[in-house]
């Protein structure tokens, strides 16, 4: 009877968790499930985006394509290059600026806004601004040749391919390294005062109490950053699609997203598009889930 | 009466009121971004709104290098406007894959077909011929000549009416004389190339050498390797690695040459510049300090070939009601029944035989120069995918400029890349 009881009462507050979780279900239903496996239905098609005529059923003939095109193999060599020249310095600046900002005992919330702000943009604005810095004759130029020591430089920003790869990877740093630094900041915020005071009556000095005790500790923050970054840049393409508008040249940061950008809009080859999106998902999902399975060895974090 | 009966009585009266009141037609007109052309349009919306009260008019304008993306999109949803124009190598896929409709030729004011192509320059409407109809009536013919600073040139000692470059290696020359740099950094080109239109303003070049993007027959990508190579040599010298004389990461030379700042000497342009000269600096247009020349040629070409034209035509989205597309043709007609205001006031050719016939186009500046180039001149390359092939040439001649490639490496991969385009076309 109490058994019976029990599992009617549990029923019913399982019936109440259904309700509230159902909006956000069916927004992720519409507006992320729907289209993953929408892509995933066009691109066993030949479809064209403009063409009235019913899409070519071609099986996998899309994914063979892509693995046997050069252009394709270029745009994950150019992903990979961006996602580890970005994820890697985000992912020890933010928290070493973390650590920064905490040590401070003055000025905290200004270096939190300072470092912030330019999350606050959209992609388009922020690559448009730099898109002035790094005209031969603009501001990126004149501090490099300034602090250089050169006379009339041009680093060729935009136009070389390395350092083109690297002003890509500099505008996306610049704007999301706030981003992180804030939330590294929390994780710092929710280690116990107690295990610093602890450590330091035992003896550690400032770098042992960082490495041993505030490293761990943060180790959720810095899986939730990692995956979070990572994810970040493998999307990435505002900042590679405007400078490449503006005359940068494409190869060398012609990144998955931008190439499946080209292929629907540019060819019209909505079938290869969704061929490559399907691609960067399993890919993203892969690095997620090397992520988590990395982040379970070790143990659980516990402050008690 | 029971309350059945008096409402049928309403139906039958309501139901013959509304069809008689009859429905608004609404028409929504994309276009490109073109203050000039915004005014005066804007006007014939007023008079056309006037003369058909049931319509409505709805023109939004978006930026040249946006539109593409714009119109595609919405017509790939099916919600693509009622009218549009782009350049015809953009505007070509709607035609083949049948999404405008063929020109009402009764709404537009002709009497058949060949009344609407013999009020027309012969040929201009070739591009949006498709299986013996036509698609779309042309805003603008243009063509590109190159357009010039005298200040700039009397400033480095020339002479911009005896001395301005007739050949490309005269460009170089000349341009060499003009840039202004502060050590790599230039500060005052001589030159800017019309990037990123590589059909219009780049293949001419290779076809002056002897060299073809595809083939006669379209099914062969580049034809004369050594015309090609000796192309894409000269966009290396001419690049930052080579004698540094401009590049495509620059701010493009027509947004800047109206201001007359002194940081550019020539650029690639049409006849619509000068009236943008005029609307955004006329003190520069009226001190009548610029000029324009022809395209040039290079030294050894074994054909003369100026720029390629191209052209925009204004085309009406088949999807849309028959009502729609009829009222749309009749808009459409109506606007370009002012040939010569839009000359005058926004300076573009519609290729109709009474405007060149017009001294309104015989006393424009330099129109002679213009349709001197145009008559040497053939339309662009055009095909379904002239977007992606135009692209595939930026490629490599940015890669040639900008990144170190040997032009024969450029040469191959473009080859290959553009033979797969046509191949799947196949």
């Amino acid at each position: 009877m109490r058994r019976i009881l029990k599992k009617g009462i549990e029923h019913k507050k399982a019936r109440w968790g259904w309700f509230f979780v159902l909006p956000s279900m069916a927004f992720f239903a519409v507006f992320s499930f729907y289209p993953i496996v929408n892509a995933l239905y066009t691109s066993l098609f030949r479809k064209r985006l403009l063409s009235l005529r019913p899409p070519t059923f071609i099986g996998l003939e899309n994914y063979e394509y892509l693995l046997k095109s050069p252009d394709f193999w270029n745009s994950i060599k150019a992903t990979f290059i961006f996602t580890l020249g970005t994820f890697i310095p985000i992912l020890v600046f933010s928290l070493l600026l973390a650590a920064f900002i905490m040590s401070r005992k003055r000025f905290q919330k200004f270096f939190q806004m300072a470092f912030y702000s330019p999350a606050v943009l959209s992609s388009v604005v922020a690559a448009a601004i730099w898109l002035l810095i790094l005209d031969p004759r603009g501001l990126a130029n004149m501090g490099a040749n300034f602090l250089l020591g050169t006379k009339g430089v041009d680093y060729k920003w935009l136009a070389s391919a390395n350092m083109v790869r690297f002003s890509t990877i500099l505008v996306y740093f610049w704007k999301y390294i706030g981003y992180f630094t804030i939330i590294y900041i929390t994780g710092l915020a929710s280690i116990p005062q107690s295990l610093h005071e602890a450590a330091k009556i035992d003896g550690a000095n400032g770098w042992k109490d960082f490495w041993h005790i505030t490293i761990p500790l943060l180790k959720p923050t810095t899986v939730l950053v990692s995956i979070m970054s990572m994810l970040q840049c493998l999307k990435t393409f505002s900042t590679q699609y405007l400078f490449t508008q503006s005359g940068a040249p494409l190869e060398p940061i012609n990144v998955i997203t931008l190439n499946i950008y080209n292929t629907a809009i540019r060819d019209h080859n909505i079938g290869r598009a969704s061929a490559m999106s399907i691609i960067l998902f399993i890919i993203m999902l892969f690095f997620t889930w090397l992520q988590f399975k990395a982040s379970r060895s070790g143990g659980e974090v516990d402050y008690m | 009466m029971n309350r059945r009966s008096f409402f049928v009585m309403f139906l039958c009266l309501v139901i013959p009121i509304s069809l008689l009141v009859g429905k608004t037609i609404e028409l929504q007109f994309w276009t490109h971004e073109d203050p000039n052309r915004t005014v005066i349009e804007n006007r014939y919306i007023e008079e056309f709104q006037k003369m058909y009260p049931d319509v409505v008019i709805k023109r939004v304008t978006q930026s040249s290098t946006k539109i593409q993306e714009l119109v595609l999109t919405a017509f790939a949803a099916n919600q693509g406007p009622d009218i549009f124009n782009m350049s015809i190598e953009d505007e070509y896929a709607y035609i083949v894959n049948q999404r405008v409709a063929s020109v009402n030729y009764e709404a537009a004011g002709y009497e058949n077909k060949e009344a609407l192509i013999n009020a027309y320059l012969p040929g201009t409407l070739d591009p949006v011929v498709f299986e013996g109809e036509i698609y779309g009536l042309p805003l603008e013919i243009t063509n590109w000549c190159i357009l010039l600073n005298k200040k700039v040139f009397k400033d480095a000692g020339l002479d911009p009416e005896k001395d301005y470059p007739k050949t490309w290696e005269e460009m170089v020359e000349v341009s060499e004389k003009l840039t202004i740099r502060e050590g790599q950094i230039i500060t005052r080109r001589g030159f800017d190339f019309r990037y990123p239109y590589y059909l219009v303003a780049f293949i001419p070049m290779v076809e002056q050498l002897g060299g073809k993007l595809i083939s006669d027959d379209g099914k062969t990508a580049i034809v004369n390797d050594e015309a090609w190579l000796k192309f894409l040599d000269f966009m290396a010298a001419w690049g930052p690695n080579g004698l540094n004389l401009g590049s495509p990461t620059y701010k493009n030379a027509r947004s800047l040459f109206n201001m007359d700042n002194n940081d550019i000497g020539m650029c690639t342009t049409g006849l619509y510049q000068l009236a943008r000269i005029k609307a955004d600096n006329p003190a520069f247009y009226d001190s009548r300090e610029w000029m324009v020349v022809p395209f040039p040629q290079f030294e050894n070409a074994v054909n003369y070939v100026p720029a390629h034209y191209y052209g925009h035509y204004y085309m009406v989205n088949v999807q849309k009601p028959k009502e729609n597309q009829e009222m749309a043709w009749k808009f459409i007609a109506f606007m370009l029944s002012h040939p010569e205001e839009y000359l005058d006031k926004v300076a573009i050719i519609q290729p109709t035989n009474e405007l060149l016939e017009s001294d309104t186009f015989k006393n424009y500046p330099y129109s002679d120069v213009f349709i001197s180039d145009l008559e040497k001149s053939t339309v662009v390359y055009f095909s379904e995918y002239s977007a992606k092939i135009q692209s595939l040439v930026k490629e490599a001649v940015e890669s040639v400029m900008l990144s170190n490639a040997s032009s024969r490496d450029a040469l191959n991969a473009l080859r290959r890349k553009v033979q797969e385009v046509l191949d799947d076309q196949y």
